[in-house]
């Protein structure tokens, strides 16, 4: 359907300008990710929660280490920076959003700094089925320059009883989404993380880091402006 | 057909629970994800020592297959091990960080400074 819309337009652009759908490449749209000083390291700071679920911010803070980690890079450990976070007070990215990113190099030693803003973690319950619909932001921020290193943005529908309705992305991970008794959502906060992963260029720690420049970008949507309050 | 295919291994694996699924970085997690989650939510000496084992495992278990530890896990084994007093392991789960992982010096360094000052004051 949409490459007859797409020959249309290019029926009517005929003059010999036709108007391609520009899709970016990896390495266009994330050059700080290629780049000499590409990050190694990545800090992860607790999770903004601005959605109704209370719970979200944990599933997803405990289940963000191994995805990010298998992409290729060294995930400062989760688990004792958010105690070093507690025990200055600070429970939530909000608190730190505004602090400028070379606190995380001298603090921490960390390359890059990486906020999430959950905007959505909707239960929906239909008959036999249920499924949960997730909004989170990811913008990494380079800690020597302050600048926005990559950015994704997403809404997934995550089904929570194993269904069978296959078919494309969201089928794929229907599929894989595990099926229990009571419903246990660290494997769904896993997919979320494991999803938006795939769009990261690889790190120094991947068999394919610094191959994938090529590679098309799906689903980005530039945040610059997530960090301006 | 692929994907399908694909998905049908993947969540047979799931199923399996215990099958040593190994990341294309070449890491093994175990139930990594699964025991931080209940011991963050509900921290007790049960939770913690089911976390502490997995932490275990996962490094026994690379070592057996002759992976590299994933990041974090020694650092992680080695602070809870420091707080529960036993700075002589700590240090020497965070070196074994370090040396897998250089990036980890600094941060680790600060938390050896802070582990030591913890036990003088005790």
């Amino acid at each position: 359907m949409r490459n007859i819309l797409l020959l249309i337009i290019a029926g009517i652009a005929m003059s010999g300008c036709v108007a391609v759908p520009v899709t970016d490449t990896k390495q266009s749209a994330f050059p700080g990710m290629y780049a000499d000083t590409k990050p190694v390291s990545m800090i992860i700071v607790p999770a903004i929660n601005e959605s109704t679920a209370a719970d979200a911010g944990d599933l997803l803070n405990v289940t963000v280490t191994q995805p990010f980690a298998n992409h290729g890079y060294y995930v400062m450990p989760v688990s004792i920076v958010s105690d070093i976070f507690k025990r200055e007070g600070i429970i939530e990215g909000t608190q730190i959003k505004g602090l400028p990113a070379s606190l995380f190099k001298k603090n921490f030693g960390a390359d890059s700094v990486l906020f999430m803003t959950i905007t959505q973690w909707d239960k929906n319950y239909v008959v036999v089925a249920g499924n949960v619909t997730v909004g989170i932001e990811y913008v990494l921020l380079s800690t020597e320059t302050n600048e926005v290193l990559w950015s994704y943005t997403q809404q997934v529908v995550v089904d929570t009883s194993g269904g069978n309705s296959g078919g494309g992305l969201i089928g794929s991970i229907i599929a894989t989404a595990i099926n229990t008794a009571a419903t246990d959502y660290v494997p769904i906060a896993f997919q979320v993380h494991q999803r938006a992963s795939g769009a990261l260029p690889y790190g120094k720690y991947h068999p394919k880091s610094g191959q994938d420049g090529a590679d098309n970008v799906v689903n980005i949507a530039a945040k610059d402006a997530a960090l301006a309050d | 057909m692929k994907i399908i295919a694909s998905c049908l291994i993947a969540s047979l694996v799931f199923l399996g629970g215990c099958a040593a699924t190994v990341t294309e970085a070449g890491y093994y997690w175990g139930d990594y994800s699964q025991t931080l989650y209940k011991y963050t939510k509900d921290p007790s000496e049960t939770t913690l020592a089911e976390h502490v084992e997995e932490l275990e495992d996962i490094i026994s278990t690379s070592e057996e297959k002759g992976l590299k530890v994933p990041p974090g896990i020694h650092a992680e084994l080695g602070y809870i091990k420091a707080r529960q007093g036993n700075d002589t392991l700590a240090m020497s789960y965070y070196e074994k960080e370090m040396s897998l992982y250089p990036e980890s010096r600094l941060f680790l360094e600060r938390l050896t400074v802070e582990t030591s000052k913890g036990s003088d004051q005790s």
